[in-house]
């Protein structure tokens, strides 16, 4: 979150972040060369580095469709979340590399416009073993390339959040794509079995991660609350919510964010004004609300972002009796300030019933 | 044929859109959205490779800001 748009928000972690990442292109893509000097002496550097960014792409973008659910799987995952567009953008570099050289190598040697040489070159569309696999990467690529010239927020707000996640969701497509893309260029270049089971092993793992997460949200959303008493319902118990943190509760539909700061329970609206993240799944970082998705911030007390940021979320009334705790799930207006309720329980205790 | 005429097609549509991105990084920007007044260089080169795309939408935008100043 920034008041003016810099070209990048970079801090200490997110430097960290991205200089891993760009250590570990570096190593892959000088690995995989060397290797195949090594091993394949015939292959020219060009074909070299055209099987290195392909698979240096494809294994970056199965970690980036990998972290949403994992992260939901388990908080330890979230740090990965906090920087994933940066990882988004440096995948569709090294996919448009390897693009680039592809269409020198393929297609740029003739007198027709390469471009126009990628469609027609080969056209047998109604053959599995000839089928023009680069044509799908070609469209794979146009979508990363839209993704990434628009992972600036100011396209979010320009786009508008929900246009703007619904263009990015394409990531799905443009990865069924790279898929078949793999699959039928294996089919008709490769006689090594291995990366084809790479790759089924990839998407396997993704469609169990992406159903794990999603059974354990959809279990989250429909719990029942009975417990009912002057428009408050029965939540959890004091002790439930561990410190700094909160747990998520699905009421009429709507997600609530349930904090607890300096031994004080407060309950927010659970989806960031930013993109729509998760507030709930985010920590109490210096006083406030973070959310996990790009760190944007709200103060627990109001749901407002610190000055001179505007953003703001619906507040919700807690209260604590003996150790349960009671949230009205009618909404507040965005930003209106409440005193969180206090937890009677002191933490000794609430260490000792924990243990 | 088809393939080329759609390449020129979208070839023409991207040189309007880097005519139209010029002037709207240095001023039209800061029009559609306060937080890009002061925004940086590098923030005002970054986004344009996406007004080349989005030129259309924005050029609505820009000028419907404009209608309201007045």
């Amino acid at each position: 979150m920034g008041a003016s748009y810099l070209a990048v928000g970079w801090n200490r972690q997110k430097k960290i972040y991205d200089w891993f990442i760009f250590a570990f292109c570096a190593l892959y893509l000088t690995t995989f060369i060397a290797v195949t000097a090594l091993y394949n002496p015939d292959y020219t550097f060009e074909t070299a580095l055209i099987r290195s960014t392909a698979t240096l792409a494809i294994l970056l973008l199965h970690v980036i469709l990998s972290i949403g659910p994992l992260t939901r799987i388990n908080k330890k995952f979230l740090p990965l979340l906090y920087n994933r567009r940066h990882l988004g953008v440096t995948m569709f570099s090294v996919a448009l590399i390897h693009g680039s050289f592809s269409m020198l190598q393929f297609h740029a040697l003739g007198n027709v416009n390469p471009f126009v040489s990628l469609f027609t070159s080969n056209t047998q569309y109604n053959s599995v073993s000839q089928f023009p696999f680069q044509a799908l990467g070609f469209f794979a690529l146009v979508i990363f390339f839209l993704m990434a010239i628009t992972s600036h927020d100011f396209w979010l707000h320009t786009l508008s959040p929900k246009i703007w996640k619904a263009l990015h969701m394409f990531v799905y497509l443009a990865y069924f794509l790279v898929i078949m893309h793999v699959m039928l260029g294996v089919v008709q270049y490769e006689t090594n079995p291995v990366l084809f089971v790479m790759v089924l092993a990839g998407a396997a793992t993704l469609v169990t991660l992406h159903l794990v997460a999603g059974t354990k949200e959809v279990r989250k959303d429909n719990r029942i609350f009975k417990l009912k008493k002057e428009g408050f319902v029965y939540v959890c118990e004091s002790q439930d919510v561990p410190d700094n943190c909160a747990k998520i509760f699905c009421i009429d539909k709507e997600r609530i964010a349930l904090f607890r700061f300096e031994n004080k329970l407060y309950a927010i609206h659970n989806v960031c004004k930013h993109q729509g993240g998760p507030l709930g799944e985010g920590q109490i970082i210096d006083g406030c609300i973070t959310c996990p998705w790009h760190g944007y911030q709200y103060l627990p007390q109001n749901g407002q972002s610190p000055p001179p940021f505007k953003e703001k979320v619906s507040t919700y009334i807690v209260t604590v009796e003996g150790s349960q705790v009671w949230l009205n799930p009618q909404p507040l207006p965005e930003g209106t300030e409440r005193s969180g309720a206090a937890i009677i329980i002191p933490d000794k205790q609430i260490i000792e019933n924990v243990q | 044929m088809v393939i080329s005429i759609v390449l020129i097609l979208i070839v023409t549509y991207l040189a309007c859109g880097l005519l139209f991105a010029i002037p709207f990084v240095i001023k039209g920007v800061d029009k559609i959205d306060e937080a890009a007044n002061g925004g940086s260089i590098g923030f005002r080169i970054i986004i344009i490779p996406g007004a080349m795309v989005f030129w259309p939408l924005l050029l609505k935008k820009w000028i419907k800001q404009g209608g309201h100043k007045k």
